[in-house]
């Protein structure tokens, strides 16, 4: 797994994701997206508590592998400022069959966004906001 | 005894700083530390029943205690993706 500032290199990762084994490559890709509950957004920023992030991160991959037989998970998650159609964080997993890899990715990125220390702030051209706080 | 305490997003900008260290009694709990910077920090009540903790980067609850050294990590709940 990685956290990184620069843009996620989605086709280079993708290229590399799996071996010959495997019969399917599952990839999810977050994106930031221009409009949020009717709100025009700028841009984002990730705010990260990287030690335990990672820990968190670790668990959720071992996880998986311990669960499914998956042969090759890769996380790449953004922090720092993420502008809208960037790509926010990518996930590939693969598998020799297809329903593994899938159930696999759809876990990983759940629990992601309910346990990983990550924090998303949206901005809008009259201020910004910590998404956590208004659900 | 001495704790490094981190705050993270909307938990940070009510505390007013990303890391400290403190002194504070040998039995204190994460609850009884959250106690004392709620009284200095009115902002932070309103953040209590979703408020996050972490001791040494693994989640815990109010009642644990704490040991000299330890890192503290008070947050909002989670929002990345």
């Amino acid at each position: 797994m990685i956290f990184q500032k620069d843009p996620i290199p989605v086709t280079d990762l993708v290229a590399t994701a799996g071996n010959d084994s495997d019969g399917a490559i599952i990839t999810f890709i977050g994106q930031a997206r221009d409009k949020s509950r009717d709100k025009g957004v700028s841009h984002l920023e990730y705010e990260i508590y990287e030690e335990m992030a990672s820990s968190e991160m670790k668990k959720i991959i071992d996880d998986s592998y311990d669960q499914w037989p998956i042969t090759d998970c890769v996380v790449v998650h953004r922090y720092g400022t993420v502008n809208i159609g960037e790509t926010s964080i990518f996930i590939a997993v693969s598998s020799p069959h297809r329903d593994d890899a899938f159930k696999a990715c759809r876990y990983i990125i759940d629990t992601i966004k309910k346990t990983v220390p990550i924090w998303k702030k949206e901005f809008y051209s009259d201020g910004s906001q910590w998404i956590s706080d208004r659900s | 005894m001495k704790i490094t305490l981190k705050t993270f997003a909307s938990i940070r900008d009510i505390i007013g700083f990303n890391q400290l260290e403190l002194d504070i009694p040998d039995d204190a709990t994460a609850g009884s530390v959250i106690e004392t910077l709620a009284e200095k920090h009115e902002g932070l009540a309103s953040h209590r029943e979703t408020l996050l903790i972490a001791v040494n980067s693994t989640y815990c609850g109010s009642d644990t205690t704490l040991k000299e050294g330890d890192t503290m990590a008070l947050f909002p709940p989670v929002s990345g993706g």
